[in-house]
C-alpha cells in the first residue's frame, strides 16, 4: 500500500523520513525538553506545544491533552469548558489488586480531570460548536459511565443551543472495570449522536492515536465526516488480539489512519496543523448549505 | 477458609457460569427460528460484499404475527460451527441485520433479534472491512427503528458484537446466559494481560445475566429448566416464545413515535 496517498492532507508536500525507533535506555529527557517517541530527538517543550506537539523532524503525532486539543481547535478566546460532575462511579465493586475507585481518583489527579472527555463550548470559524476531547491519559481513554454521561450532556448541549458537535476521539474502548455497565455506553453515546443528528446539527469526528473497540465501534465513527490524523491506530480490536486469535499475518501498515482511507473508512488523513483550518472548511460548507 | 481459598472458590464458581453459558447443548438461533417460528425464510447477503452466516435472518410467523427475526448462530457441529464462524460475525453480519431491519421497518413488522455471540469476530478481513463502523451502524439503525424490537440474549452475549443486536424496547435473556463486556479471556488479556487468568476475570467482571438486569439492561429473565437449558432446550424455547410474545403484544399497542422516543430516553441513561 502506498504510504503517502495523494489524498493525505500535509502542510507542505514533502516526503518524511519514516520515524525510526528511538535508541533504548536514553537518559530522561532534562526538564523543559521533550523526546519525541518516534526519532528520539529533543526538543523544548515550548517549540513542542508551537509544533502542536507534532515532532518538527519526523512529524511524529504525539498525543495531546484533551484540555490542550480543545485549545488547539477553538478560536482564539472562544473556548469555554463545561465543568461536569459526573458523580462517583464503580458498578461492580471491582477490584483488581486495586479498588477501582483509587484508580479513578489517581486518574482524577494526574490529570487534573473529572473523567475522560473534556466538554467544551467553542467557536471553530465563528461556527458555533460543542467539543467532545478524550484524554488517552485518563485510564486510556477508556468508556465508563462517567464518560458516557459526559458525552450524552455535550450531546444534549449541542441540540439545546444549536451547536455543532466536533468530537475528538482517542480511547483503548470499554472501561474493563465497570463491566457490561460500559458496553452500555456505547448505546448511550449513540442515542446522544442519534439526538444531535436528528436536530440537523453537524458532527465531525477525529480519530487520534490510538482508538479502538467500543469507542471506535460507536460515536466515533457515527459522524458526518470523520477525519484521522497521520499514523494513528485505529481499529475494532487491537492488532496483538487478532494475531493471538487468528494466526494472522497484520498486512503493513495495519489498522492505522492512511490504512483507513485506503479501504474507504475515513474521509481524510489531516496533519494536526492543518487540521482545525479542516474542520473549520467542513462546518463553514454544512452552515451554508442550511 | 482461608482468603486466598475462598478467592479461588469464587473464579472458580464464576467461570463455571461462563462455562454453563457455552454449553453446546443449550438451544441455538436456528433452533429457536424452528421451534418457536413457522413460516421462516431466509433473507441471505449484505448486498455490499457477501454473506455472512454468524448471522441469520429473515421473515417468519410468530403465532399469527409476521415478524423480522435476526439471530447470532453459533452451529451445533464441528462442520456448522465452521460455517457459522463460531457465532462471531463479519461486518457483513451486522450489515445483513440492518438491510433486513430496513426491510422490517418497511413492512411494518416487529424484530426479533436472537442473541448469541461470544464477540464480533476479531481478524484482520473484519478490520479491513469496517468491524467498527458496522457495528456503530446497526446501533445506530437499531436506535432509530421505527418498529418494535425485541431481543433475547440466548447462551452468550460478548462486546459490541453482541449490543450491535441487543438495541431494543425489551431484552431478555436466559437465566444462565452472560452478557459482558467483553469475553473473559479479553478481558483478561487486557487487564492482567495474561488470557489464562479468565477465571479471575469472569469473577470481576460478574457476567450473568443478573447484573444486566439489575442495571436495567436487561428487563426479564427467561427461566430455566434444571440444571440449565442444555437438559431440555425444548422446554426453555417454549418459554422463551411465550415472554417474546408477551412482550410484542404489549409493545404492538405502543404508537410509533412514543416508541423511539421511549427506547432513545432508554439508552440515554443506561448505566446511571
Amino acid at each position: 500500500m502506498d504510504r503517502n496517498p495523494d489524498q493525505v492532507i500535509r502542510r507542505q508536500d514533502v516526503a518524511r523520513p519514516l520515524a525510526a525507533p528511538g535508541p533504548k535506555l536514553r537518559p530522561v529527557a532534562p526538564a523543559g525538553t521533550v523526546e519525541c517517541g518516534g526519532c528520539g530527538r529533543r526538543f523544548g517543550e515550548q517549540r513542542f506545544e508551537k509544533h502542536l506537539r507534532v515532532c518538527p523532524h519526523c512529524g511524529r503525532h504525539a498525543a495531546v491533552p484533551a484540555t490542550t486539543r480543545a485549545g488547539q481547535l477553538a478560536d482564539p478566546g472562544s473556548l469555554g469548558v463545561v465543568r461536569m460532575d459526573v458523580g462517583d462511579r464503580d458498578p461492580l465493586g471491582f477490584n483488581d489488586g486495586v479498588p477501582y475507585p483509587s484508580r479513578i481518583a489517581q486518574a482524577r489527579e494526574r490529570t487534573h480531570l473529572q473523567e475522560t472527555f473534556v466538554i467544551a463550548r467553542a467557536a471553530i470559524a465563528a461556527v458555533p460548536v460543542v467539543l467532545a476531547c478524550m484524554d488517552f491519559g485518563f485510564l486510556g481513554g477508556s468508556l465508563g459511565s462517567g464518560a458516557g454521561e459526559q458525552f450524552a450532556r455535550g450531546c444534549e448541549l449541542a441540540v439545546a443551543e444549536g451547536r455543532g458537535l466536533v468530537a475528538v476521539c482517542t480511547s483503548g474502548g470499554a472501561r474493563m472495570q465497570e463491566g457490561i455497565v460500559s458496553l452500555a455506553q456505547m448505546a448511550r453515546c449513540s442515542a446522544g449522536v442519534v439526538a444531535v443528528s436528528r436536530a440537523g446539527l453537524p458532527h465531525i469526528s477525529v480519530l487520534a492515536d490510538p482508538c479502538f473497540g467500543g469507542v471506535t465501534a460507536s460515536f466515533a465513527v457515527q459522524a458526518d465526516v470523520i477525519l484521522a490524523e497521520p499514523r494513528a491506530r485505529i481499529g475494532f480490536a487491537g492488532g496483538r488480539v487478532i494475531e493471538q486469535a487468528t494466526y494472522d499475518r497484520l498486512p503493513d501498515g495495519f489498522q492505522t489512519a492512511e490504512f483507513l482511507l485506503a479501504h474507504g473508512m475515513v474521509d481524510a488523513v489531516v496533519e494536526r496543523g492543518v487540521l482545525r483550518d479542516t474542520v473549520a472548511s467542513l462546518l463553514t460548507a454544512f452552515r451554508g448549505s442550511r | 477458609m482461608s482468603v486466598s481459598t475462598e478467592t479461588a472458590e469464587r473464579e472458580r464458581t464464576a467461570f463455571a457460569a461462563v462455562e454453563l453459558a457455552r454449553n453446546p447443548g443449550r438451544p441455538r438461533a436456528l433452533q429457536v427460528i424452528s421451534e418457536a417460528f413457522t413460516e421462516w425464510t431466509e433473507m441471505r447477503g449484505d448486498r455490499l460484499f457477501g454473506d455472512d452466516r454468524a448471522v441469520v435472518g429473515g421473515p417468519a410467523l410468530l403465532g399469527n404475527r409476521w415478524v423480522m427475526v435476526i439471530g447470532q448462530e453459533k452451529g451445533t457441529d464441528a462442520i456448522s460451527r465452521a460455517v457459522h464462524n463460531f457465532g462471531m460475525p463479519h461486518p457483513e453480519g451486522y450489515r445483513k441485520a440492518q438491510r433486513l431491519m430496513r426491510t422490517a421497518e418497511k413492512f411494518a413488522m416487529p424484530v426479533v433479534c436472537l442473541v448469541d455471540t461470544p464477540a464480533a469476530h476479531a481478524g484482520v478481513a473484519a478490520e479491513e472491512r469496517g468491524q467498527a463502523w458496522a457495528i456503530a451502524e446497526t446501533l445506530m439503525t437499531m436506535l432509530q427503528l421505527r418498529v418494535p424490537v425485541v431481543s433475547t440474549v440466548l447462551s452468550e452475549g460478548g462486546s459490541g458484537g453482541a449490543l450491535a443486536l441487543a438495541v431494543a424496547d425489551r431484552v431478555l435473556a436466559l437465566e444462565n446466559a452472560v452478557y459482558t463486556v467483553a469475553p473473559p479471556e479479553t478481558c483478561a488479556a487486557i487487564l492482567y494481560r495474561d488470557a489464562g487468568q479468565r477465571a479471575r476475570a469472569a469473577a470481576a467482571l460478574r457476567p450473568g445475566v443478573d447484573t444486566a438486569y439489575e442495571i436495567g439492561l436487561v428487563d426479564e429473565l427467561i427461566p430455566e429448566p434444571t440444571p440449565g437449558a442444555h437438559a431440555h432446550p425444548t422446554v426453555t424455547v417454549a418459554a422463551l416464545r411465550g415472554a417474546i410474545v408477551r412482550h410484542l403484544d404489549e409493545l404492538c399497542t405502543v404508537d410509533v413515535d412514543t416508541l423511539v422516543q421511549r427506547r432513545a430516553a432508554r439508552y440515554r441513561a443506561a448505566g446511571g
